[in-house]
């Protein structure tokens, strides 16, 4: 599904488009007006969330948020990484409309939420920060009053407990629950109106690693069954790669990368480099540079990027050659962490 | 457009069961009467006094008001009011609440409505256990005839009605500083402050323009059948009206919703 969401988008961003509608739809054999039809109707589901320079601050001259752009696409697991204070939470308040927008633009479902504040929240389930239930109720008590305010069916509670595994729970107050508990509750909660977006910031914060991976497999199995499209937010890279398919990653307030997972991965190949190991480095670097690789010690270890194979083995000979001894060849793949890493910290020099 | 009023009213009643302001309305609603039925039970002398007077209801229903108007009620408005509003801020669930698909409006007067029908409660139970104040310890003790008088009921719904305008103000101001403030010290200290302020007062010019007095002034009125010289009711509903606007308008205008 998001694949073919992806052609549309492409698809709408030629500038010829009038030309591409006629031309698709001669050679598909459909109208004109059915395939406009069908592609108003694509492009209006194209995104779920799409913001644009959205800026903002809490107090004078120290804006939190700089210039965020993000495009969740329609039927995706969108992570949303950053370090603490990077301005996640912030971001997603903005998108609930929780803290007023104060320069930019947000469109959720394509529309402003300013204007369709309550259109767009019937169906969006949120969960922000801290689990936020009503300690002196049960599990289903506090349902019940989402219940009311959804106007949803009254058999949802049951279903929604039941998916979080909380149904036996009885007449167990909240405040007696495991953060985990809550937690939990807190995302059968933001199901129970069958939200066709869910917003969840950083909704395993504080769980156990067997919690985390139950609600991975959870979102997994809501997006994939009933094609919900799910922003999660974290600051742990490892603990979410699993799960998404696009991810933007913030840091100091910038955007710093956004893209699918695959283009994040495919990063991580370019970034790789080769680490030799000689007995003489510096008469190596020497050879090295004659063969017009770009050399750098580190660690006192020569290091290069990865070349072609053909040029391993020749940059191996040449060093045999100037009689120098190669110890060690060893291909380094920078992993997703250190790629994240290295994202988050050039905001922090800029 | 939709209505999200009746959803958020039937939703605010459902969270105010078991909590600590629901408890409050029960306790404050039978203390007074309650300790003067053990009064009565132990001095049955004091209610055989009763029967003497002129006005036996009458006089029981001022005797229990005298310091529920005063001192009690007033600061259980304080009290009860700020733990309404308190469970959102304690709970942290302004935001969840703010992310449900109901106007912000709908919130805010659900909210005070349940308040005021709470309100209600309190003035049922309290009238309702006044009454038993006199008819139990008079079943149990020989020593007291059973009051078989006649009961205007005119007079009482109309006292009634009087004496809960007059807690309208009150409602109204913790109703508005308890919504404004994450910490529970503050609306409690301002209200308390208020009370206070309003009996330090008492022989004071202008007390009538202090709003937390207008129960305690309008049972002056009525015990002594002198009239204060100033409109209790109209400056009460006038005092609501402002407070439940103001309260509204800060409310909505909050920059951060959670
Ligand atoms: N209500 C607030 N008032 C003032 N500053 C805030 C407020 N909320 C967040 N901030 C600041 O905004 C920055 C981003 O915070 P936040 O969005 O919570 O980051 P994250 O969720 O990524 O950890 C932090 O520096 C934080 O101190
Ligand atoms: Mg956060």
């Amino acid at each position: 599904m998001p694949k073919i969401l992806f052609g549309m988008q492409q698809l709408t961003q030629t500038t010829c488009f009038a030309d591409q509608i006629a031309h698709f739809a001669e050679k598909s054999y459909l109208t004109a007006g059915k395939f406009l039809l069908l592609l108003y109707i694509k492009s209006r589901t194209m995104y779920s969330v799409q913001t644009s320079g959205v800026f903002h601050h809490f107090s004078e001259n120290d804006p939190v948020l700089k210039d965020i752009a993000l495009q969740v696409p329609s039927g995706s697991i969108y992570g949303f990484l950053g370090p603490n204070g990077a301005g996640k939470t912030t971001t997603l308040r903005l998108l609930l409309g929780l803290i007023k927008k104060q320069q930019g633009s947000i469109l959720i479902f394509d529309k402003p939420i300013e204007n369709h504040r309550m259109e767009i929240l019937r169906n969006i389930g949120s969960l922000i920060e801290m689990p936020s239930m009503y300690g002196h109720l049960t599990a289903s008590e506090n349902l019940r009053i989402w219940q009311q305010l959804y106007q949803c069916p009254y058999s949802r509670i049951a279903k929604a407990l039941e998916t979080v595994d909380l149904a036996n729970t009885g007449t167990k107050k909240v405040s007696q629950f495991s953060l985990g508990m809550k937690q939990r509750l807190g995302i059968a909660a933001a199901l129970l109106h069958e939200p066709s977006l869910l917003i969840l910031d950083e909704p395993t914060n504080g769980l156990d690693p067997y919690g985390m991976m139950e609600i991975r497999d959870l979102l997994k199995k809501l997006n994939y069954e009933h094609g919900i499209t799910i922003v999660i937010s974290s600051h742990l890279l490892s603990e979410i790669e699993k799960l998404v398919t696009h991810t933007g990653i913030i840091s100091h307030g910038q955007m710093v990368f956004q893209g699918t997972l695959d283009s994040l991965v495919s990063r991580q190949l370019s970034a790789s480099k080769l680490i030799l190991n000689t007995s003489n480095n510096l008469q190596a670097t020497d050879v090295l540079k004659l063969l017009q690789l770009d050399t750098s010690i580190e660690n006192g270890m020569l290091t290069i990027p990865i070349p072609e194979k053909e040029m391993i083995a020749q940059l191996n000979r040449e060093l045999v050659k100037a009689n120098i001894d190669v110890y060690e060849i060893n291909p380094v793949q920078k992993d997703l962490e250190t790629i994240f890493m290295e994202l988050i910290n050039q905001t922090t020099h800029a | 457009m939709h209505n999200t009023f009746t959803p958020c009213l039937k939703a605010e009643w459902l969270k105010k069961r078991h909590s600590f302001s629901s408890w409050l309305v029960i306790i404050g609603g039978s203390f007074t009467p309650l300790i003067y039925m053990l009064v009565f039970f132990i001095y049955p002398k004091q209610l055989a006094d009763l029967h003497q007077s002129p006005g036996f209801w009458k006089m029981l229903f001022l005797r229990s008001w005298e310091t529920m108007s005063l001192l009690l009620l007033p600061m259980g408005i304080v009290l009860a009011v700020s733990l309404i509003t308190q469970l959102e801020f304690k709970n942290n669930t302004w935001k969840q609440l703010h992310t449900a698909p109901v106007s912000f409006s709908s919130i805010y007067f659900s909210k005070l409505m349940v308040i005021l029908v709470m309100m209600l409660q309190l003035f049922i139970l309290f009238n309702f256990t006044t009454y038993l104040s006199a008819v139990i310890p008079s079943m149990l003790s020989k020593k007291v005839p059973f009051p078989l008088y006649e009961m205007n009921v005119f007079y009482f719904l109309k006292e009634n009605s009087i004496f809960f305008i007059t807690c309208l103000p009150m409602v109204a101001f913790q109703y508005l500083i308890s919504l404004q403030f994450k910490n529970f010290l503050v609306p409690i200290g301002a209200g308390l402050a208020l009370v206070t302020a309003g009996l330090i007062a008492h022989s004071w010019k202008y007390i009538y323009m202090i709003p937390s007095t207008y129960t305690g002034l309008h049972f002056m009125e009525a015990a002594t059948n002198k009239p204060s010289g100033h409109n209790i009711i109209a400056l009460s509903l006038g005092y609501f009206l402002f407070f439940v606007v103001l309260g509204y308008v800060l409310y909505i205008a909050k920059k951060e919703k959670g």
